[in-house]
């Protein structure tokens, strides 16, 4: 039972993340927004006892993050050019 | 067009509400995904395969077929992202010359 | 390239970092068939380590997959695996049966080589194509 309250409450944090990374304007706090989204997916893989897919998950949530904050830094430098 | 799109992410959410009821219960032993194959993965890997994970004993094992074509996606994936940010540079370069 | 990516507590934390990822990486990929973890992620984790030490040295790095060479070894390791499988057909088994190997004489440990092997195959084609996403998005592919 305390295991269906556990995936309720990410999952309900998981589309709060994903709704606001949609919404907020700066981009870097998108980033952060969509690396909070991957973690909590996460836990929830974790949850369901797939601790194989849950570390890829984390892994391919690092290198998205490192992608995304590499792009926006070009980004910035190519805008203040 | 934009009452269109939320129509149908309406009839969506409808839909997907309706049918999540009749999905199996989490580690039911008698759900359709673990009656068929699952079983015989679980008894015979190890046996068949020598692999004490049954994950990997799937992966490059019994599927391993699939594991290659994968590979072969993310080779594809990674072409196709290397060669789309390449002519974006390019054009973006000809107004001002980097120096590096 | 030589300036620096973040500030200095940044800098410092991936410098000791690197060593770490690049161990455990190693781990996942020797001991995944026992454990969670295998050939995708150690890919992803040795292309972490490879950015990162980009990120902190430049152009020193000490590790580096310089330039277009990036998608060239992304293409190895993927033909690297499908040259395994063709190994079986031609030793007289079916593609990727790992058990017709002509490597030791135990079926058991022509298996868990055969699935090793293909491991590395996904490792270095996964690891190859970050480096490469990472070469395009910086702009690295004329070092060529």
């Amino acid at each position: 039972m305390i295991q269906l309250y556990l995936q309720t409450g990410i999952l309900i944090l998981m589309v709060i993340t994903g709704v606001a990374a949609l919404l907020v304007d700066d981009l870097l706090a998108a980033i952060i927004l969509f690396s909070a989204f991957s973690f909590f997916a996460v836990l929830i893989y974790l949850t369901l006892g797939a601790p194989d897919v849950a570390f890829t998950e984390a892994v391919v949530g690092v290198v998205s993050t490192t992608f995304f904050i590499i792009a926006l830094n070009g980004l910035r430098r190519r805008c203040s050019k | 067009m934009k009452l269109f799109s939320y129509l149908s992410l309406g009839l969506m959410v409808v839909v997907l509400f309706a049918t999540a009821g009749g999905l199996p219960v989490l580690f039911d032993k008698n759900s359709p995904a673990a009656v068929n194959v699952s079983p015989r993965y679980i008894e015979e890997s190890h046996r068949e395969t020598g692999s004490p994970n049954f994950v990997t004993a799937v992966l490059a094992d019994y599927r391993g077929y699939d594991t290659l074509g994968e590979t072969t996606v993310i080779f594809t994936a990674g072409v196709a992202a290397v060669l789309l940010l390449r002519t974006g540079r390019k054009n973006g370069d000809d107004s001002g010359v980097d120096g590096e | 390239m030589n300036r620096r990516f973040g500030s200095v507590v940044l800098d410092t934390a991936f410098r000791y970092l690197v060593p770490f990822i690049l161990v455990y990486a190693v781990y996942v990929l020797i001991h995944g068939e026992d454990s969670p973890g295998g050939g995708f992620q150690a890919g992803a984790l040795f292309g972490i380590a490879i950015v990162l030490e980009h990120l902190v040295h430049g152009d020193k790095a000490f590790l580096k997959i310089p330039g277009t060479w990036a998608v060239a070894v992304a293409g190895g390791g993927a033909l690297f695996y499908g040259l395994i499988g063709l190994f079986c057909i031609l030793s007289g088994g079916n593609m990727l049966q790992y058990g017709m190997l002509p490597l030791m004489q135990d079926v058991v440990e022509r298996h868990v080589l055969g699935i090793l092997g293909i491991e590395i195959g996904v490792t270095i084609c996964v690891m190859a194509t970050i480096v490469a996403i990472f070469n395009a998005l910086t702009g690295r592919e004329d070092l060529l």
